[in-house]
Order: C-alpha cells, then sequence, then structure tokens
C-alpha cells in the first residue's frame, strides 16, 4: 500500500518539474542511463606502489615489504613478538597459509573463521589478505566470503593485511568501474579507527583495530616480467 | 500562499501545527552569551575549514568533480521512481526485504514491529540522521526495546539526553572535560582528562553492548540501484560492527539516497571525505549488498532496508527547491557559515542545521514552523562555494523568505519596513533626500564616533553592537576624483 503511495507521489513529483521545464522525466520503468555524464577514467601513477606506501605511512600504517608470501611469513612470528601477540585470527585462504603455518611453530595460538565469538573477542591480532589496494588513499579492499569473515579485521586491537602489489589499483573510480557480482560485504579500509569526537582530539582505535600493518609482497622479479608493470 | 505544485507551507507537513515555531531569533541570542559554546565553535569551526581546504585543493579536478556530481544527482532525481524500482528489486534479489515509509510514524512502525515481531530486545545504532528525523530511539525503547548509539558523540549525547549539534560532530558544542564528567556519573569509570582515555571507556563500554546485541540500526550514505548495495561511511568502525555483530539489520534511508551505478560511488565517496573531514577517504566504507550468504560465519541474517519520503517528494515536486535533494550530508556548508559558527546547531531546532537545515527543515515541518531559518543567513554564498553536490543554497534561502512573506508569517512590522526601503531605494532622488534627513538626525544619538543605540524599528541593529553612522559625504559623491 504505502509502496504504491510513495510512489505515486514520486511519478507525480517528476511529472510536475517535467511540466515545469525542469528536465523532470515521466518516470517508468527504464531510466536513460545514456543522459548520465561521462565520469571522470581513473588517474594513472607511474608507481602505484609507491604512492600507496607513502599515503598510508601518512595514515599511521606501518608497511612492511616483502619479496614472496614466504618471506613474509618468515618475517610475520618475529614482528609478532614485538607486539606481544599470541592469540591470531586469520582468514583461511590459501594464500596466507605458509604464514599460518610459520605462526604455529612459534607457539602462537590462532583462531579460525569458525571460532567462537567469545574467543574471536580475545584475540590480539587479526591476519587478512586483501583484494586490492588503492593508491590514491591508501586503502585496503576486503571481500567477505566464508573463509573471508568480516569481523578478523575488525575486532582485534591490531590488523595486519597482505596484500600483493599488482593488486594496488589508482584510484577508487578504478576500484568500482564495472560492478561484476559483488560480496555480501566489501569493506574499504583506509587507515586505523578513529574518532574526534571528544575535544575534537583525533584518538586512534575508537572501536576498531587502533593499528593498521600492511606487508605488501612485492616480487620484483615478477613485475618486470609482467606485461602490465 | 504560493502558485507551486508543492508548497512547502502545506499543512500536511508533519509537525507542523502541532510543534511551536522554532525561535531561531532567541536561540541565538542565548548561543551568543553561552561562552562555553562561542570558544568550542571558535576552535572547531577554522580547524574543519582549514581540513576541508587543504584536501581539496590536493585534487586539481575537484570542480569537473562537483559538476559530475550535480548532474547524477540531478537525473537520479528526475528519474527517481525507476530507479527507487530498480533498488527494490535488486535488494530483493540479494534476499533483503524492503519496507516502504510514507513518514515518520510510519517508519517508526516498521521497525518496531519488525522487532516485535522476532522479539529482538537490544539494538545497537550507527550515527545516522534520518533516525533521528524520525526520532526512533524514543519509540524503540516504548516498545521494549533497549537502544544504544555506538557513535562516539551520539553515545555521549545519549548519556547526557541531549540532542546532536553537527552534521559529523555531533558534541561539538562539549568539552573533552563535561564529556569526562559525564563518563564518571554514568559509566561509574575515574574521572579522565584525556579524550584518548575518554575514549578507551567509550570503546570497551560498548564493545559489551555489541556483542549482546541482536539488532543493528543504520542510515544509509549512498544506495547503489544497479547492485541493490548499500554504503555506510564511518571512521569508528561502529557501523561496521553494528551490520556484522547482530543478528537482524534495519537500514533506512531517504528516497534521495539512491544512485544509478557502482562507478557513481567513486565521484560521490571522494567528495564526502574530503568535504566533510578533510581526508582522502574515509576509514570504514561498508558496500553491503544483502544479508550474510550461506556459509557465511558473520553478518547479518536479516536484512531490512527501510525507505522513507516523509516530506522529500514535495521537495521532488517544487521546481524551485528540489535540487536540496542532492544533499550527501557533508557538513562543510555548516562549517563555512558564519551564522551558524556563532549560533549553533541547536539553535536551528532540527536535526538539519546550517545552511542546509535551513532549507530542508521547512521542507520536512512546514514553513509555519520554520520559517525563521532562512532568515539566519547573511547571504554570503560561502556554502553555496564549497557544496560538493553545487546546492545553491542562497537562492533556495531567497525563495524561502518571498514565500515566508507570501504566507504572511513575516511580522507587518518587517514588510512596512521592506516596502519602505523599497520605495526609497527606487528612485536616486528619494534616497538623496531621505539620507540627508537621515545624516541631520544622526547628529542627536552618535556617540564618539557611533551609534550605541537606534529606535525601534531599527533597534535590532544595535542589539548586540554599536552601528556605523552614515558617512558625512556618501560615495555617490565622490565618484570621478
Amino acid at each position: 500500500m504505502t509502496r504504491e503511495t510513495v510512489l505515486a507521489r514520486i511519478k507525480a513529483a517528476q511529472a510536475a518539474v517535467a511540466d515545469s521545464g525542469g528536465g523532470g522525466s515521466q518516470g517508468g520503468q527504464a531510466p536513460a542511463t545514456a543522459e548520465l555524464p561521462v565520469l571522470p577514467v581513473p588517474q594513472s601513477f607511474a608507481d602505484p606502489a609507491a604512492l600507496f606506501i607513502e599515503r598510508a605511512r601518512q595514515l599511521g600504517v606501518g608497511v612492511e615489504i616483502a619479496v614472496s608470501i614466504d618471506d613474509a611469513a618468515g618475517r610475520v612470528p618475529a614482528w609478532c613478538r614485538h607486539k606481544s601477540v599470541h592469540r591470531v585470527a586469520v582468514w583461511d585462504t590459501p594464500d596466507l597459509a605458509p604464514i599460518v603455518a610459520s605462526l604455529r611453530t612459534e607457539g602462537i595460538q590462532i583462531l579460525r573463521p569458525e571460532a567462537p565469538l567469545g574467543e574471536l573477542a580475545t584475540a590480539d591480532l587479526g591476519i587478512t589478505g586483501a583484494a586490492w589496494g588503492v593508491a590514491e588513499t591508501a586503502t585496503l579492499v576486503l571481500p567477505s566470503s566464508l573463509a573471508q569473515p568480516r569481523l578478523t579485521s575488525l575486532l582485534p586491537p591490531i590488523h595486519l593485511a597482505v596484500l600483493s602489489a599488482d593488486r594496488i589499483l589508482p584510484d577508487l573510480p578504478a576500484l568500482f568501474r564495472s560492478p561484476g557480482r559483488l560480496p555480501s560485504a566489501l569493506t574499504l579500509i583506509t587507515g586505523p579507527s578513529r574518532s574526534a569526537d571528544v575535544g575534537l582530539t583525533p584518538v586512534l582505535g575508537a572501536h576498531g583495530p587502533m593499528e593498521v600493518m600492511v606487508f605488501l609482497v612485492r616480487n620484483v622479479a615478477a613485475e618486470a616480467a609482467s606485461p602490465l608493470a | 500562499m504560493t502558485d507551486h505544485p508543492g508548497s512547502l507551507a502545506t499543512a500536511e507537513a508533519s509537525g507542523a501545527g502541532a510543534t511551536p515555531r522554532i525561535d531561531m531569533i532567541g536561540n541565538s541570542e542565548r548561543a551568543l552569551r553561552d561562552q562555553d559554546l562561542q570558544d568550542a565553535l571558535g576552535r572547531a569551526m577554522p580547524s574543519f575549514r582549514r581540513q576541508r581546504a587543504a584536501a581539496v585543493t590536493e585534487l586539481p579536478e575537484w570542480e569537473a568533480l562537483r559538476t559530475t556530481a550535480a548532474a547524477i544527482k540531478d537525473h537520479t532525481l528526475a528519474n527517481l521512481e525507476a530507479y527507487l524500482g530498480l533498488l527494490e528489486a535488486r535488494v530483493r534479489e540479494a534476499g533483503g526485504v524492503v519496507h516502504w515509509a510514507a513518514d515518520a510514524a510510519e517508519a517508526r512502525r516498521i521497525i518496531t514491529d519488525l522487532a516485535r515481531a522476532r522479539g529482538l530486545r537490544r539494538t545497537v545504532k550507527s550515527k545516522s540522521m534520518t533516525t533521528e528525523e524520525i526520532h526512533l530511539n524514543p519509540a524503540l525503547e516504548a516498545a521494549g526495546v533497549k537502544v544504544v548509539e555506538t557513535d562516539l558523540g551520539e553515545y555521549v549525547v545519549q548519556l547526557a539526553g541531549d540532542t546532536p549539534s553537527h552534521i559529523i560532530a555531533p558534541i561539538i558544542h562539549k568539552s573533552a572535560a563535561s564529556v569526562a564528567e559525564l563518563f564518571t556519573r554514568k559509566l561509574g569509570v575515574p574521572l579522565y582528562e584525556r579524550p584518548e582515555d575518554i575514549t578507551r571507556a567509550a570503546r570497551q563500554a560498548l564493545r559489551a553492548e555489541f556483542l549482546a546485541a541482536d539488532l543493528g540500526v543504520t542510515g544509509v550514505n549512498f544506495a547503489i540501484a544497479e547492485t541493490g548495495t548499500i554504503v555506510v561511511v564511518e571512521n569508528e568502525g561502529n557501523a561496521r560492527l553494528t551490520t556484522t555483530r547482530p543478528r537482524v539489520h534495519i537500514a533506512i534511508m531517504g528516497i534521495e539516497k539512491v544512485i544509478p551505478r557502482l562507478a557513481d560511488l567513486g565521484v560521490f565517496l571522494r567528495l564526502l571525505a574530503r568535504s566533510s573531514t578533510g581526508q582522502r577517504a574515509s576509514v570504514y566504507v561498508s558496500l553491503l549488498t544483502g544479508p550474510r550468504r550461506a556459509g557465511e560465519v558473520d553478518g547479518a541474517e536479516e536484512f531490512h532496508l527501510v525507505i522513507l519520503d516523509n516530506g522529500r517528494s514535495r521537495l521532488l515536486a517544487d521546481p524551485r527547491m528540489r535540487e536540496a535533494l542532492r544533499c550527501i550530508r557533508c557538513g562543510a556548508c555548516l562549517n563555512v557559515c558564519p551564522v551558524y559558527e556563532r549560533a549553533g546547531g541547536h539553535a536551528y531546532e532540527s536535526v538539519y542545521s546550517g545552511p542546509i537545515g535551513a532549507v530542508i527543515t521547512p521542507a520536512l515541518e512546514g514553513l509555519e514552523r520554520g520559517h525563521e531559518l532562512p532568515f539566519a543567513s547573511t547571504l554570503c554564498g560561502a556554502c553555496a562555494e564549497v557544496c560538493p553536490v553545487r546546492i545553491d543554497l542562497p537562492r533556495m534561502l531567497l525563495e524561502l523568505r518571498g514565500r515566508a512573506v507570501r504566507a504572511g508569517l513575516v511580522g507587518r512590522v518587517d514588510r512596512l519596513f521592506a516596502r519602505a526601503w523599497t520605495f526609497v531605494m527606487w528612485d536616486p532622488t528619494r534616497l538623496r533626500i531621505v539620507a540627508a534627513v537621515a545624516r541631520a538626525l544622526q547628529r542627536l544619538i552618535v556617540r564618539d564616533g557611533r551609534i550605541p543605540w537606534l529606535p525601534y524599528p531599527l533597534s535590532g541593529w544595535t542589539a548586540h553592537r554599536a552601528a556605523p553612522p552614515l558617512s558625512g559625504r556618501p560615495f555617490r559623491d565622490r565618484r570621478g576624483r
């Protein structure tokens, strides 16, 4: 009932403006998308990965550069010890398997996606991948899936993301260029959680992680060989 | 009163008649005497302006982006019925449920009924102007559902029994010390001094609420028609928790929040973050398409989208006011407004304050109630210059002033004075004579080169400061020298 009421009001409003020469349409089911303006083309940066690193650091995001996922896997445990991390929530994706294996050998407890919420809430660190990075804004893009829960990058006080350098796009328009099939949640993360509500003072870690760390896997040899580089 | 099809003064406006006229003038006078408020606004506003300016000058294509965004919004508004229909179909395909609400009462009923039917008891909410607009919290509480605001500023507002005073900085009117005192009283925590410790105390208190909640309520920044996706933008992470943890997620949006394509989001996100907080990107942008899918371990199991009219279709039907529906609620027009900077958000007695509030409050609540608001502007034009979607706010403020006069809402003395002013200004000879008389008379009241007091009906000019006297030699006579 209300649906029809609201839509009828909108239809009448569109007709009223169209009559007065205000560029309204008569409604109907197929909007003329051809009338939409041409969108800006994505920017082009000589070295998107370098820009990502620079802008991430401006946000207080730590960036470690690894030459391979095995290189990253070898260095994550030491970093965890340095941060006094004992319990880690982690995505169940194949590309993170080497890191999980090396954390296990160090005796660090691993919480899989299906771990109960009560345990997840006590994790010291959440480790995720990232489907893309966005250079202009130093944004990490995380799709949800069975193996990729949303809370892994949200509940623990520290978030560590593993990002492949060849997945770095220049800007947000490049990310949104084609819709494809979206996951139930596509989360864009730009720096640590923050709030400036109290006394207009920026404070990190309002509700989400107070620290974000990126292991950027940059296989220089492979990049040089890639026709896209 | 006017010849417009969707007159803003129609009595069907929710609340018109029932609630008294907004006393913008009286409220502003009280705000000017509140030194704490003046200090807080005087610190915050210049800092917001600097942050925005730095972020905007970094993008050479800024002006082109604004033009593109305005064109996308205009196209969408001209085809709103079709885009809302597409959005509804896509949300359903993704497994969500769409509800339509003609007014605030209906939106409240939809949400409380959903909660009651499912036995939901504990709600976490992320910041949403639309839920403020429909006064959702008291309705949920009355239905026996506990509601906790989780944006830090809104949480403080709720604990204090206050209302937000800025679109993006709800407690801009409160000092850190007063928040610390509030937390000690309400949460039993020690009296902290540092904003870090105060924020940490709220994080801990609210984490428990998130883990226990069964209903999450959010607003919507953008709704993408072609994909059925809602987009929620924030910095704290509370909206992510609100949409991820509770079993049921209800999002509420005004009809104007829809955008056609995913690609359009790239334009709006860049404009919103830089305009509101001067960030290149907001910390968290959640693109949510339906509820969690089979096998996923988190995310809401049920997703409901409430699409609200509540006076917006009247704006849509009004050719001279329609572009107000382009607004993306960034707050930039508040931050540059000399009236907002002195009067503060509460003076507008509306969820929407500042220049955009002065335009849309009369639309949502009736011109009878809000007719003083469009007069609370110097028409300096700063708001139109910063608006990321190029809303011509000064033009609309003038339009509403005209309507208020034609509707007989402006006092007889003001109207007589305006008529006399027009008569004098119409003809150089009349102006010359009146100015000569005024120059002669002002000798009686000038003290130390200023006019400390003027008689009624001019007394308003000297209520708060001394006015400068008329120059002995008019500018007109100095031409050519």
